[in-house]
């Protein structure tokens, strides 16, 4: 699937939001793709909204369970923020309910954990290439 | 039916060439008219100037006739009559052809001039009015006036012979000239009538083709129909369309009646459809899944990973009058349009038998698990243990066997079979557990479900007993598999003891030592087994165990099945949950204490939790629920007597049964063994502090059982 606009030029901007150091490093060593450039790292919902505001990303993978603001009120307020934005959600939260209120909220792709390589890169692919 | 572009081309096509024919038609008949107007008034004009045509010769005889009749001296007034009769005649035709249009004019008025020559010879025989004869004695002569007469008759009539021909001739050529157009005009007729006639006959093969064509058409549409009900009818899924409001289209499968036992589902919603079948949160969650497939982020992998009806568990009636647990699983595919989403494509499978041999194998993988887990545990485990065990348990199923073969006619019988049951079992399991052998638990535990059930039952017969028989069968067999595996595993540690010969596994220390004190083995047994409840049942508490050393050998298995029965009592019933010690201002660990003592009289055994203590009120409800009372008898009922309920047998204060208590067999077995050693079994409790059970039990020597 192709988005609305051509990325091909311009580097597809990631947002990395997650309260696990480890799951964050795992992203960003797992994506293959030369042109996707990783602008930031979250740790909560809030971290998320200050850090999409400064840089602006296309991309974001989002965790659902994170003390403070969790992933489904951040995606809430993202797509309000940035409406063209993408999120992939990536959640050890395995139940059909919770997928589907994100999907609701404004998400556009779902992975859950325990993920492999392949899957985040198939994931990421079918949403912004 | 479906129209392709170039079906509706040629439908269309085909409308044009109707049109054009039918105009031609009209066109021939409007045209056809005109010419047979013109050609009937050209009949008219051509009969005019035939008729004109024979004046010329007409008046030369009826001047001839004129002229003779004076010559003779007949009667003349007839002839003349008719020669006026026929100038008058000649000039109204010659009038009424000048009116006419079609008529060829020169010659007319060739024809016309040469008439008017006529007149001046004509004139004075139509003028003459007098007698021509004079009638004298010598007979009739010519008069005067008649002489006159005569001559101009006689000029007339040789006028009237030499110009006839010429008159003749132009009048002949005024017909032929008719004649002529009129005969062109019904030739013209003829070819316009030919060509309406062709006309005709294509609309009569345009009118064939189209009805043929659609005749084909309707022929296909039917066949397609049929299939698509053929279709509908044999596949056994169900199948339906979804519209943009969510609802159910006209056409579905007929799967979907059996599976939703309903037929109305044309302009059905979804939710509706799903209402009385699922969780209200459940419904929440497909209704705005069902909105997600009509956006544009729903790619058709991604929904299909989140779909929340992948299996989804209802109840359906089962045909019987009765409810049975089925799962269906819903697909949903996006029908796309020129306007995206046009209709979602919902199939609904039963895959019951896939769930249930799904949960089977995963049953399977763990019983393996637990075999695997039971002979880890059994290598680690007391093999003395183990073999007494078996052999109480092989007693035991003996005795389960017997009970079975016992004949039995009437329902207190069979009851009282199933009650001998239940105890033998119950007291098996108790000591697999402690044991912690749980594959042999478990199945005993199985057979006790079976025969809870058979106790539900109204009406019994030997065939109810028939599955109990086969578990206990495979129960035997596996008892005999556990018996392998020991022998086996001792094998083993015998080839492989140490060259020195001495004796390092516990095995060994079985076969070749000497054996480990009876006293020992039943406080490992139960510490084993107060260790694994106070797990279970995530209910910290310590075992206090007292004077185990001072029971004779001849009450060890009294003693053993009594503390391990009591021990489990204590823990799923006595001991409370952490959080109530707490709140209570207890500590957070239990204490239950087990005291053997030899007194002067015989022996005591007292064992005690500081747990919740028995409450008459909550086993005098039991007592009613289990309708071993009246609720008049329970109110009937002291305190003192409310706690003898627990060694009622059937009685049980647990709703719910699980491996350890709430079958309501338990301290009846204990209260029973007590009596058959002449023993006496108390009771005395404080609400919220303890529970305290002394057994008094005669001195060894005066007893004969060993």
């Amino acid at each position: 699937m192709s988005s609305g606009t051509p990325l091909e030029r311009r580097p597809v901007k990631l947002l990395i939001v997650d309260d696990s150091n480890i799951v964050r490093r795992r992203i960003e060593r797992s994506q293959q793709f030369d042109d996707l450039q990783v602008v930031g790292t979250a740790a909560n919902g809030f971290e998320a909204l200050e850090l999409a505001r400064r840089t602006d990303p296309d991309l974001v993978t989002m965790d659902l369970t994170m003390p403070q603001m969790d992933g489904i009120e951040c995606i809430t307020q993202l797509v309000q923020l940035k409406p063209a934005l993408r999120i992939l959600v990536i959640s050890a939260l395995a139940d059909k309910a919770t997928a589907v209120e994100a999907m609701e909220r404004g998400a556009n792709g779902f992975l859950n954990k325990p993920f492999s390589d392949r899957q985040l890169n198939e994931a990421i692919a079918e949403l912004m290439y | 039916m479906q129209f392709s572009g170039a079906d509706r081309i040629r439908r269309l096509l085909t409308a044009a060439a109707g049109a054009l024919l039918a105009a031609l038609m009209a066109l021939v008949l409007i045209v056809g008219f005109r010419l047979a107007t013109r050609i009937r008034a050209n009949v008219a004009l051509l009969q005019r100037a035939s008729l004109l045509q024979t004046y010329p010769s007409v008046l030369s005889q009826q001047l001839t006739a004129l002229r003779e009749r004076l010559g003779t001296l007949e009667y003349t007034g007839g002839v003349h009559q008719e020669l006026a009769d026929s100038v008058a005649g000649f000039d109204r035709n010659l009038a009424a052809l000048e009116r006419r249009p079609g008529v060829d004019r020169p010659v007319l008025r060739a024809a016309g001039h040469l008439w008017k020559a006529y007149a001046p010879v004509l004139a004075p025989v139509l003028a003459y009015s007098g007698e021509p004869y004079s009638d004298t004695d010598f007979g009739s002569s010519l008069s005067v006036s008649g002489k006159i007469y005569y001559t101009q008759v006689r000029r007339a009539e040789l006028f009237a012979q030499s110009s006839a021909p010429a008159l003749h001739r132009r009048l002949a050529a005024l017909s032929a000239a008719l004649q002529k157009r009129t005969s062109s005009a019904a030739s013209r007729l003829r070819l316009l009538l030919s060509a309406g006639v062709l006309a005709v006959l294509l609309l009569g093969a345009a009118a064939a083709y189209l009805q043929l064509a659609r005749s084909r058409g309707e022929r296909a549409a039917r066949a397609a129909e049929e299939q698509t009900r053929d279709i509908l009818h044999t596949v056994r899924e169900g199948l339906f369309l979804l519209d943009a409001d969510y609802r159910i289209g006209t056409v579905w499968s007929q799967a979907l009646t059996h599976l939703f036992g309903r037929e109305d589902f044309a302009g059905l919603s979804f939710e509706e459809l799903l209402r009385d079948k699922v969780s209200p949160a459940t419904l929440a969650t497909a209704t705005k899944y069902i909105k997600l497939l009509w956006g544009e982020r729903a790619h058709e992998n991604l929904m299909k990973s989140i779909n929340p009806l992948g299996q989804l568990e209802v109840m359906l009636d089962n045909g019987r009058g009765g409810k049975e647990t089925h799962y269906l699983q819903f697909n949903f595919h996006r029908v796309l349009g020129q306007q995206g989403v046009k209709h979602v494509l919902c199939t609904v499978a039963d895959i019951t038998s896939n769930v249930m041999l799904a949960r089977e194998l995963h049953e399977a993988q763990e019983s393996a698990h637990s075999q695997i887990d039971m002979m880890v545990s059994m290598l680690h485990s007391d093999p003395l243990q183990v073999g007494g065990f078996l052999d109480t348990a092989a007693a035991g199923l003996k005795h389960v066997n017997a009970i079975l073969k016992e004949p039995a006619r009437s329902h207190a019988e069979f009851s009282r079979k199933l009650t001998g049951l239940s105890r033998e079992l119950h007291s098996i399991k108790g000591e697999a557990s402690a044991l912690n052998l749980m594959s042999i638990a478990q199945r005993v535990h199985h057979l006790e479900d079976m025969v809870e059930e058979l106790k539900g039952k109204s009406e019994l017969t030997g065939n109810d007993f028939l599955p109990v028989v086969l578990k206990l069968d495979e129960l035997l067999a596996h008892l005999r598999a556990v018996r392998e595996v020991i022998l086996r595993l001792s094998t083993l540690k015998d080839g492989t003891s140490s060259p020195d010969g001495t004796l390092s596994s516990p095995i060994l220390r079985l076969r070749g030592a000497e054996r480990a004190s009876g006293a020992d083995e039943l406080a490992a047994t139960l510490q084993g087994l107060a260790r694994k409840l106070a797990e279970d049942h995530g209910k910290p508490f310590n075992l206090s165990l007292e004077g185990l050393e001072a029971v004779p050998a001849a009450y060890l298995p009294t003693v053993k099945d009594c503390l391990i029965q009591m021990l489990r009592n204590a823990a799923v019933h006595g001991i409370e949950p952490d959080a109530v010690r707490r709140a209570g201002s207890k500590s957070a660990t239990g204490l239950v204490r087990a005291q053997f003592r030899r007194l002067e009289s015989g022996c005591e055994l007292v064992f005690e939790d500081d747990g919740a203590g028995l409450s008459p009120e909550t086993l005098k409800e039991a007592a009613v629920r289990k309708q071993l009372l009246t609720e008049e008898q329970a109110a009937e009922l002291d305190n003192r007597s409310a706690l003898a309920l627990i060694f009622k047998p059937g009685f049980s204060t647990r709703t719910e049964v699980s491996m350890d208590a709430g079958r309501g067999t338990g301290m009846d077995v204990v209260a029973k063994a007590v009596y058959a050693l002449g023993g006496r079994i108390g009771v005395s409790t404080h609400p919220g502090r303890f529970t305290r059970f002394k057994i008094a039990l005669p001195a060894p020597s005066q007893t004969a059982v060993a």
